[in-house]
């Protein structure tokens, strides 16, 4: 793979088809200002613009892929591309992270998948470090076990006597795979499901109102009720066809979720119309988030996320990095098992002290309270209802409290919290970048602290924290943390 | 964990910070004059004046004299070989502890005042975390700034 490559040239009519997309808003915009533009000679104009500007672009998108190629030499990875102004970039197999793929409507009906390539360096928000638009899938796999090859000879130089990784390279090892039945439970269960549930309980308490008091009130009064079942019915269908269609978007996104195991890479490949594939090195991994939110609790059900070092992977964390999407908690410890099998799931947590139970429903509740007193004088008699609210919040606040923990086994910490959604971080220990303990006045009257422990993520950091705990706690998850002496290096 | 971080920052950053504190009050007595005037101007309510007047005088004491006493009181900063312990706060104490392996690296910096002073704040940065220790001795940030970053150079990393 020495001489120069080529995209394939349905990366023009990509290119073509994404700058439209871009333009397509201020196009239309022309388009509809013009009005009807087939009359007359003058009018005629702003047409033949539209046409210019389309040629223009799909031109463009041409000389772009005639432009663009690609090949490996002295163990880099360098593109020439450019326009105008010829550009050149040379990437060292050695930094490249990892080689994602993925495939749009475009790519798989001609085999071919988009490749792109991340670097440690690739700084969060922008995109990868390169992006090869579309290749045939047998190109990209070659070029992967290309770089595979690449970096494994690196390293035997380096540490010959390590055989093992050679052994390990053969297959692509299927950890965990996701069926129909749950991703569709997931899309049920999903953030969204809450807004709905709330919506049809305003819409049945409008009806209970309206149905059997109607004859009773008078007629204004029933009015203003049928407006208000108006409203309350069109919000109920607008959040139930808005949640239809995010089942249904989940549901292509997450379709045949699977994990691999291949080396010492983590692969993760899911989605229907557009197949995603991204690879996240294990060494890269800093620790795990498993978190329930309230719906799937009580089924029991989890999410794990994983937090990783990595680059540009981070852009759109929400989606990427769930290892396992949902998965019933029993099941966690034997699916990561293989993967990483240094982490332990912890069942049994060291518990904050009844004394912080208070703090905790003052923490989540003080807010709601303070709202709600402009709000009970300003509508008197129903705004006292706000009051209400500030008991939920309380009462978030106790099962927050039930909820926090903290447990440290060997040289791992695991650290519990809720705020709504339940939050349970397994750390490492040389993994952890900074860990800190912090005491307001009043903690420190109570002989309490809080714990606050930063992972990296990305390229920025992951907090966890539990708050509350006894002082004498906190200053052992600090002496746990804090680095040996090690006197026999003097 | 018992023993608090040995080091504890400048003496002259107390001076500094009342400078900052009275800056603050600096700027309420301009906004005091400006009430002031318009008191005489266009008949405002006179207790706005006294209300101004308060404001002064707990700036004064919060900002000039309470705050830079009890947060230099409580700054305090320790530099081993293997880790970097620092603890700081008024209302919240916070307690850190950054391992000399995460520490990826060093910065000093010096604004116009803290150059007139002789001081600089120190910023070690890890992977996710920035950290800093604000008005050292100009000699002692230089020096504590080298042997954080050669330190760190021994240190292997894993990340």
């Amino acid at each position: 793979m020495f001489e120069p490559r080529k995209l394939h040239p349905i990366s023009a009519v990509i290119n073509f088809v994404k700058t439209l997309k871009d333009a397509a808003l201020p196009l239309v915009i022309v388009f509809v200002l013009n009005g009807n533009m087939f009359r007359g000679d003058i009018e005629w104009i702003p047409l033949l613009i539209w046409i210019a500007v389309l040629l223009l672009v799909l031109s463009s998108g041409i000389i772009r892929w005639l432009r663009f190629t690609y090949r490996m030499e002295e163990g880099e990875l360098r593109i020439e591309y450019g326009l105008i102004f010829r550009k050149k970039r040379y990437i060292p197999i050695d930094r490249i992270q990892s080689l994602d793929f993925s495939e749009g409507i475009f790519h798989r009906p001609l085999n071919l998948v988009k490749v792109s390539v991340e670097t440690a360096g690739s700084t969060g928000s922008q995109s990868a470090e390169a992006e090869l638009t579309a290749i045939k899938r047998e190109e990209a796999s070659e070029l992967e076990s290309l770089i595979f090859q690449e970096k494994n000879q690196r390293q035997t130089d380096i540490e010959p006597e390590d055989e093992s990784v050679d052994l390990k390279k053969g297959g692509r090892e299927k950890v965990y795979g996701m069926n129909m039945r749950e991703i569709i439970l997931m899309a049920l269960t999903s953030g969204g499901a809450g807004v709905v549930i709330s919506g049809v309980g305003v819409f049945f308490s409008q009806i209970m109102d309206v149905l059997p008091l109607g004859t009773i009130y008078d007629e204004i009064l029933d009015w203003i009720q049928i407006g208000a079942l108006i409203v309350a019915f069109t919000v109920l269908v607008v959040l139930l066809i808005a949640y239809g269609i995010s089942i249904f978007l989940s549901i292509l996104r997450y379709a045949n979720f699977s994990v691999f195991l291949e080396a010492d890479d983590l692969i993760i490949t899911r989605g229907w119309l557009e197949k995603k594939q991204m690879t996240i090195p294990l060494n890269r991994i800093q620790g795990l988030r498993i978190e329930e939110n309230l719906i799937r609790q009580p089924l029991g059900y989890a999410t794990v996320t994983l937090i990783s070092a990595g680059g540009s992977i981070q852009k759109d964390t929400d989606h990427q990095l769930r290892l396992l999407p949902m998965i019933r908690k029993k099941e966690i410890e034997k699916v990561l098992q293989p993967i990483l099998s240094d982490y332990h799931i912890v069942r049994s947590f060291n518990k904050p002290p009844g004394r912080s139970k208070y703090r905790y429903m003052i923490r989540h509740s003080w807010f709601a309270f303070l709202a709600a007193i402009p709000i009970s004088i300003f509508f008197f008699p129903y705004g006292l209802l706000s009051i209400l609210g500030g008991i939920l919040f309380a009462g978030l606040g106790w099962i927050a409290y039930h909820d926090a923990g903290w447990r440290i086994k060997d040289n791992q910490l695991t650290l519990r919290t809720r705020n709504i959604i339940k939050q349970t971080y397994v750390m490492k220990k040389h993994r952890i970048q900074a860990a800190s303990v912090a005491q307001t006045l009043f903690q420190r009257n109570a002989d309490l602290g809080s714990v606050r422990v930063t992972l990296k993520s990305g390229v920025g950091g992951s907090v966890a924290h539990c708050y509350y705990l006894e002082k004498v706690d906190t200053d052992q998850v600090l002496s746990w943390y804090k680095p040996p002496k090690q006197i026999e290096s003097r | 964990m018992e023993r608090e971080p040995a080091q504890r920052i400048s003496q002259k950053a107390l001076t500094l910070w009342r400078i900052y504190g009275a800056i603050q009050v600096g700027i309420v007595i301009l906004l005091s004059i400006g009430l002031f005037v318009a008191v005489l101007l266009w008949d405002w309510p006179w207790w706005t004046l006294l209300i101004a007047l308060g404001v002064l005088f707990i700036e004064l004491i919060v900002s000039v004299w309470l705050i830079p006493s009890l947060r230099w009181k409580r700054w305090r900063y320790e530099v081993s070989e293997h880790d970097i312990d620092l603890q700081h706060g008024i209302i919240i104490v916070t307690r850190t502890l950054v391992p000399m392996v995460r520490v990826q690296h060093v910065d000093t910096e010096q604004g116009p005042l803290l150059r007139k002073f002789h001081l600089s704040t120190i910023s070690i940065s890890t992977a996710a975390t920035v950290h800093k220790i604000p008005a050292l001795d100009e000699q002692e940030a230089e020096r504590l700034r080298q042997s954080i970053s050669s330190l760190a150079r021994v240190a292997e990393d894993d990340v």
